[in-house]
């Protein structure tokens, strides 16, 4: 299988800060990689590799010829008070293809209509992108990434601030990109519980550790103890797997070296009866 | 009125090209939220005329009196580079650089003009004068905004990109720092041209009010390029027509009248969402 992007002892960080080091690892081609871990972790750290806008400082990252990313970016990385259509907004992702100082033409416009027919949204095109939903405005966002034709999709937090049912539509419409087209996808998250669920492997990032392999490999309860520090449980809802913190009789939890975890805020999509409580990843 | 107007029409002239120039560069201004950077930059060219003057009236590089742009170009282009290349400095947030900027450049030209020779006479610098554009002015502003119009209709898509979403255009290969760069270095050049004429309060009205028009009455890019260039255009001929005749001070009959039109926007936004 086709090595897509391979990084070999890599060490990640910005000027002399070390975020992540010694990472060895590989994404073959038609891979659904699922980046968790919580903010600050260098889950980005790791996207800016992969997309190289950040250099190893030490170490190897490989690309494979002719590689192109469709980049799903963070919603708040982009500015909606542009009073730009839906379909405008589609159609950046053809400016590269474009050429310098030119204008897009018809057969751009045309591409970004088809791909948001893609994305389900084909109705919305003419639509101001800022009076759009949550959900709407992520599928532009996937919508864009895909009318570059890419080999990558990448989506940097895609579920972030939406509520279940727009979690649940925009993970099920990546899942079928994925089996549908074959896309090779790597999606970034902080919430292991939402993603666990839709991709095929997951390499964890947290507390400077960083473990990848497939969903049975990774969510157990020994892999995910020793990731988090706390004592973890994998409990199995509908076919749905959810993890939870292991709680202690007196309330508090405590993390093997004794130390309390730093708590975390974030409450995962299922809301289930399951004694204990979610870990945020 | 219409003998007063034409009696000063070349001044008139020169103003519409800074309200053009300024009016395409606002959208920029206020949809990339970098309002007091334009302020800033405005003052450090106004700083930059006033060290002029004053080098020059203490005998130290005498042609400056007769040519103050080329300090004020300098430290506008400074300012630029410095804003362009992210101003946040450590803990200090960007915009709190900004207002150090504003506020030390603008003492600094205010303490240096009143240590100049002919300080008094020299404050219509800071202030400006439009009605003192001369044809000759109004050809040096259109030198400068001709090449910066066509830059920016030449280079629009790579401008947008870098503006709306800098991290994806980056992804797709786009030299984002240059691009900025570039954006900053168009706004630095016509402040520090247009400063010279207009002073800080029209240049800035200039950048600020016609764009929020545009953005008020249009729900398109190329809709609100429009609206903001119509709305400098008619603020300056509408300032101007009532200003000559009635000897009031013509940037702030113009900026008074750019308030007018965007409140005439809003309204007719409100008028829209009913």
């Amino acid at each position: 299988m086709t090595q897509l992007v391979s990084f070999e002892n890599a060490t990640l960080g910005y000027g002399r800060r070390v975020v992540l080091s010694d990472l060895t690892f590989s994404i073959p081609e038609g891979d659904f990689l699922g980046i968790v871990g919580p903010n600050g972790a260098g889950k980005t750290t790791i996207l800016r590799a992969i997309l190289k806008t950040l250099r190893p400082l030490a170490g190897i990252v490989r690309h494979a010829p002719n590689l192109r990313y469709g980049y799903v970016p963070q919603r708040d990385q982009v500015d909606y008070s542009f009073p730009l259509k839906v379909v405008d907004v589609v159609m950046m992702g053809r400016y590269d293809r474009i050429g310098l100082g030119r204008r897009p033409g018809e057969s751009d416009r045309d591409a970004a209509r088809a791909s948001l027919a893609h994305v389900g949204i084909a109705d919305l095109a003419d639509h101001p992108l800022n009076a759009l939903s949550g959900g709407q405005k992520q599928r532009t966002l996937i919508a864009r990434a895909l009318v570059g034709k890419p080999n990558v999709l990448i989506l940097d937090e895609p579920t972030n601030g939406m509520d279940l049912v727009a979690t649940t539509q925009i993970l099920s419409l990546v899942r079928e990109l994925h089996e549908r087209d074959g896309l090779t996808v790597l999606m970034v998250s902080h919430a292991l519980n939402e993603v666990a669920n839709y991709v095929e492997r997951i390499a964890l990032v947290m507390n400077g550790g960083f473990r990848i392999g497939t969903v049975d490999e990774i969510m157990s309860s020994s892999v995910l103890s020793d990731m988090y520090r706390i004592p973890v449980d994998v409990d199995s809802v509908n076919g749905h797997r959810i993890v939870v913190a292991r709680r202690n009789p007196d309330g508090d939890d405590i993390a093997h070296d004794g130390r309390r975890p730093v708590p975390h805020t974030h409450a995962a999509a299922s809301e289930t009866a399951v004694p204990g409580h979610e870990v945020d990843v | 009125m219409f003998d007063a107007i034409l009696l000063f029409r070349e001044a008139l002239y020169g103003t519409l090209v800074i309200a053009l120039a300024c009016s395409v560069l606002g959208v920029y201004v206020v949809l990339r939220r970098i309002v007091f950077v334009g302020a800033a930059l405005a003052q450090l060219s106004s700083a930059g005329i006033a060290l002029a003057l004053w080098l020059s009236g203490q005998g130290m590089i005498l042609w400056l009196a007769d040519r103050p742009i080329a300090l004020a170009l300098l430290l506008t282009l400074a300012g630029v580079v410095f804003f362009a290349s992210g101003s946040s400095r450590g803990r200090i947030p960007p915009d709190a650089t900004i207002g150090v900027t504003y506020a030390v450049a603008a003492a600094v030209g205010i303490l240096l003009i009143a240590k100049a020779a002919h300080g008094e006479a020299h404050d219509i610098f800071l202030q400006g004068n439009i009605l003192g554009i001369t044809r000759a002015d109004t050809l040096i502003l259109l030198a400068t905004a001709i090449p910066v119009l066509l830059a920016h209709a030449l280079f629009y898509k790579e401008f947008l990109f870098v503006s709306f979403d800098r991290e994806t255009a980056r992804t797709l290969g786009f030299n984002v720092d240059f691009w900025n760069l570039f954006l900053y270095l168009t706004l630095g050049l016509v402040i520090a041209f247009a400063m010279q004429f207009a002073g800080v309060m029209l240049v800035f009205n200039f950048l600020v009010l016609p764009a929020v028009t545009g953005l008020l009455v249009s729900r398109s890019m190329g809709g609100t390029f429009m609206w903001s260039i119509i709305s400098a255009l008619v603020a300056a001929v509408i300032g101007f027509s009532v200003s000559v005749p009635l000897d009031l001070p013509s940037g702030p009959a113009i900026i008074a009248v750019s308030g007018v039109l965007a409140v005439v926007a809003f309204l007719i936004r409100l008028l829209q969402r009913r």
